[in-house]
């Protein structure tokens, strides 16, 4: 009777979550395989060799270059954005003030404006005779490196755009931290530092590789920001397979550079879906 | 009497984190936004006056073209049918895997993590490739479908935590009093979830609408949504139109996070952007 009743929940329940994953799978998974399925069909006019779109791309000098730029400004812009989110996740977790209040409010700010208006937004503020460079001016400074049109703005605005979501992962972890244990290192006389490394930073591991991964993966496959803040070439890869698309009408070069920046993004999406599965698995 | 935190008595900490920081931090974040609204209500800014001379004359051209018109129907009418297709197809699954037992539960509702494992762009990329055999690229479907991708994770993960986190005894008792399934389900357990699912469709409703790259791949040149539009008008107009026009774009996520705003406890937040 009881496994009757089980057998029966279980049709029910695979049953209801049946039709979203349906639309996962038509929209996430189907693309994804035939992606690489048209990629490895031989190009047009060509001789059948296995993976004669892949040798062609990469030979592209150019896109070479566009693959090597993507990767340095997703590891740079990542790096800021968390060098600059920890010690603000810490400070709102520890620190109890008027200030802290504050700073709670302001952070989250960037959450909720669409990337394309924070783009444009950060173009008035720091393009050549935007409002950085006249305040610049107005205090008599009128030479600086270039802010905006190159690496350097890309990454300002992916900072921009990605602190909150950095803050908050970062932040709900250290909440599940347990004061006790704190207190109990600094009793047994850790300094805040040895603090830091041997207890807060541990504990707060799977918490720390779930926001390196996402910022990772929403950086590297990014196209709005450097598609309007980035400069001509190199040019970030997003940028790169949108214009053979749609302007080159060139999909297998296309589709292949999309493939690739799935196999580099391979690695840090497994370790994303498994550092969210294991905080799941704890949680429970 | 209050510790300290444990880190305060690192001097060089303590003086990043300081007032400095705080406003460093908040000419970072705002500074863009300012810029950007002084530039909505400019008639002409010229390099280097600190204040531009003021106009609404740009308001009237964006507000009589013709495009933009077009376009703020298309996105008020793709972003609500989006969230609503999801809502429809993901609450009930939400609840399958918040309180029924099957096989592969786990793994399936970690599956839906994969929308996110992927970069984005190369995603969109991929769907276009498969929209072109499918004859889905411009058209309506098509865009709504792009930005169904975009909310499938709120959908099923904000809802799944909110079921979870109801307590099985007051099902349990609405059923001891006779309540159907259904009954229990739209009396006891949906009021009790509502703020959750509230959340849930706000941040998807965001997502859709806010939704620009794919929809500019799948939605180019007949059905081009309110961000699409902002891509042509930040690349060639001059700089107030495209300020007006984020003024424009930004209205329905700020009324409605003013509306939502009882439910958005940090803690809604955090779980609908660990994702």
């Amino acid at each position: 009777m009881r496994v009757h009743r089980l057998s029966k929940q279980g049709a029910l329940g695979l049953a209801l979550v049946l039709p979203p994953l349906l639309v996962l799978g038509f929209l996430v998974i189907l693309p994804a395989i035939t992606a690489v399925v048209e990629t490895l069909k031989p190009p047009v006019g060509i001789e059948a060799a296995p993976f004669a779109n892949y040798t062609q791309v990469l030979g592209t000098r150019i896109l070479r270059s566009d693959i090597v730029f993507t990767v340095v400004v997703t590891l740079v812009a990542v790096a800021v954005v968390f060098l600059l989110s920890y010690p603000l996740a810490l400070y709102l977790r520890f620190v109890r003030t008027r200030s802290t209040a504050l700073l709670g409010v302001l952070f989250m700010v960037p959450l909720f404006v669409p990337v394309v208006i924070a783009s444009f937004a950060m173009i008035t503020f720091l393009v050549g005779h935007g409002l950085v460079s006249t305040l610049l001016y107005h205090v008599g400074i009128d030479q600086f490196p270039r802010l905006m049109y190159n690496a350097t703005g890309i990454v300002l605005t992916e900072v921009w755009v990605s602190i909150p979501f950095a803050v908050l992962i970062l932040g709900a972890g250290l909440q599940a931290i347990d004061d006790a244990l704190i207190d109990s290192a600094r009793d047994v006389g850790a300094g805040p530092l040895r603090t830091f490394f041997a207890v807060i930073l541990p504990l707060n591991a799977t918490p720390t590789m779930i926001t390196l991964t996402l910022l990772f993966i929403s950086i590297f496959g990014s196209f709005t920001i450097p598609y309007l803040v980035g400069g001509n070439a190199p040019q970030m890869l997003g940028v790169t397979m949108t214009a053979y698309l749609t302007q080159y009408l060139r999909r297998a070069e296309s589709v292949t550079l999309a493939v690739i920046a799935f196999i580099l993004a391979s690695v840090v999406g497994v370790i994303y879906v498994a550092s969210v599965s294991r905080r799941e698995r704890a949680a429970r | 009497m209050t510790r300290a935190p444990w880190f305060w008595a690192v001097g060089a900490l303590r003086r990043v984190v300081g007032i400095g920081a705080l406003l460093a931090l908040a000419a970072f974040i705002l500074g863009p936004l300012a810029t950007l609204l002084v530039w909505a209500f400019a008639g002409t800014w010229l390099f280097p006056n600190l204040v531009p001379d003021f106009s609404l004359k740009w308001w009237v051209y964006v507000l009589s073209n013709a495009d933009v018109g077009k376009s703020i129907r298309m996105s008020f009418l793709s972003a609500p049918t989006a969230t609503l297709i999801s809502a429809v197809i993901c609450i009930p699954a939400a609840y399958a895997f918040a309180r029924l037992e099957f096989p592969g539960r786990r793994v399936l509702l970690l599956s839906f993590l994969s929308a996110n494992a992927f970069p984005k762009i190369g995603l969109y990329v991929s769907i276009a490739t498969l929209f072109y055999r499918l004859d889905l690229m411009d058209t309506f479907a098509g865009v709504v479908l792009i930005q169904i991708v975009n909310t499938l994770l709120f959908m099923i993960w904000i809802p799944t935590g909110t079921f979870r986190g109801i307590n099985v005894n007051l099902e349990e008792a609405a059923r001891d009093a006779g309540a159907g399934p259904l009954r229990t389900f739209f009396q006891i357990t949906l009021p009790i979830a509502l703020p959750g699912l509230i959340v849930a469709a706000l941040f998807a409703f965001i997502a859709a609408f806010d939704e620009a790259q794919g929809s500019l791949i799948v939605g180019t040149p007949n059905h081009i949504t309110m961000p699409v539009m902002m891509y042509a008008l930040v690349l060639g107009y001059p700089q107030p139109v495209g300020a007006v026009f984020s003024v424009l774009l930004s209205l329905p996520s700020v009324i409605l996070l003013l509306l939502a705003q009882r439910y958005l406890r940090a803690g809604y937040l955090a779980a609908g952007y660990s994702l």
